[in-house]
């Protein structure tokens, strides 16, 4: 099967590859799967605790062309959004980017999921921050 | 033909359980290769590979099956579908020989394999392995939860710890230097991960004697089946990742 330019382009040159400090409370962290395949994604961001934008992404995926490139593509695009607007993201936008064929649209689920999964542990970790004040305001 | 089964789905389309032979006009059972009473091959049905061993259709396919009684009968089958000897028959007997033989190769291969098998059976179950991650992640969206992840995160964490190592391996002999750790590392992950192959197998195989009762038990609930159903689903995803591991830790380390 052919990889389309684009996929090829982001497999040779992956986008924002590489890791976050995990314990940083402006740092959220997913990591998911594809069963399917066996494929893993780790995807990072660093979030703006003032304006909520995702100023950093780092990922790091183990898996097919299509699984790199998806990752890579996710990273560029939240970069600068804020996160409400990230999880507007749906994998079938990345399928058409990266124009995917059939069987690897789980490629672009699993970014998808990456991104929620990042998000999700940022927003888990702001209500931690908030409900304990003594914490916060560390940076 | 008066019995067609949609090989996904395994509901028949019909209900007649036999046919006539198109030669002796004789009763001849749907998955029936040969007519009974004249011997004649009779025409290529879509029956499903459980049906085609005459194993149990739909909703009773067992997933415990005799492997050496599978053997022989698939060189039993063989050697009577085979197209040599359809040589000098009508058109139509050799094209079905020609059809048969290859149902039978993808039959076999399928059902001796245990893997294959369990998939296959999910598969006639309704349950597709394929689209399952991609329904989860639609249902999140729409809900805005978070995404149950199909495997256990502990697994996840330790497949992307053990692809790091792999990675670090890689460079190490790219650049000429052999880090024995590393090495001894990787030897040791691969027998976690071989042991935890050896594992799921077993644990497939209780689910089997589960599914094999729970299908044998009449009257018994569509609940209790799918239970067992989706154990094995579950199974199937942990074992994909565990799967890869270990192919991967055979390449770095040279086997």
């Amino acid at each position: 099967m052919a990889y389309s330019d684009k996929v090829v382009d982001h497999y040779n040159n992956p986008r924002n590859v590489g890791t976050l400090d995990k314990s940083s409370s402006e740092v959220g962290t997913g990591l998911v799967g594809a069963p399917e395949c066996g494929d893993v994604m780790r995807l990072q961001i660093k979030v703006n605790p003032e304006t909520q934008v995702i100023e950093d992404a780092k990922f790091k995926t183990f898996g097919c062309g299509s699984a790199i490139a998806s990752s890579s593509l996710a990273t560029e695009w939240i970069k600068g959004k804020n996160v409400e607007d990230a999880l507007a993201i749906k994998n079938t936008d990345i399928v058409k980017e990266l124009a995917l064929p059939p069987v690897k649209i789980h490629c672009s689920v699993l970014a998808e999921d990456a991104i929620r999964a990042a998000i999700g542990d940022w927003k888990k970790k702001q209500a931690a921050t908030e409900s304990a004040p003594v914490a916060a305001q560390a940076k | 033909m008066a019995t067609e089964t949609n090989i996904r789905t395994g509901n028949s389309v019909a209900t007649e359980g036999a046919n006539l032979c198109w030669s002796c006009n004789a009763a001849v059972a749907a998955n029936a290769h040969f007519c009974p009473n004249c011997g004649k091959v009779q025409p290529t049905t879509q029956i499903d590979y459980f049906e085609f061993f005459n194993l149990g259709g739909a909703p009773t396919r067992k997933l415990n099956i005799d492997l050496s009684a599978l053997e022989r009968e698939f060189y039993r089958l063989s050697r009577k579908l085979h197209p040599d000897v359809f040589a000098r028959a009508s058109a139509k007997e050799q094209l079905w020989s020609l059809e048969k033989s290859s149902q039978l190769n993808d039959a076999y291969r399928t059902l001796k394999d245990p893997i294959a098998r369990t998939q296959y059976l999910l598969e006639l179950e309704g349950v597709k392995l394929e689209e399952q991650s991609s329904d989860a992640t639609h249902a999140a969206r729409t809900s805005g939860e978070q995404k149950k992840q199909v495997v256990p995160p502990e697994l996840l964490e330790e497949v992307f710890e053990l692809n790091m190592q792999l990675q670090e391996l890689r460079m190490n002999k790219e650049m000429g230097e052999d880090d024995p750790s590393i090495a001894s590392d990787l030897q040791q992950a691969k027998h976690r991960f071989e042991k935890m192959m050896t594992e799921a197998m077993s644990e497939l195989k209780t689910y089997w004697d589960e599914w094999d009762a729970v299908i044998c038990t009449p009257g018994s609930s569509e609940a209790g089946r799918i239970k067992v159903r989706d154990k094995m689903v579950g199974l199937l995803n942990r074992r994909s990742y565990i799967r890869n591991l270990v192919r991967d830790v055979n390449e770095a380390l040279g086997n």
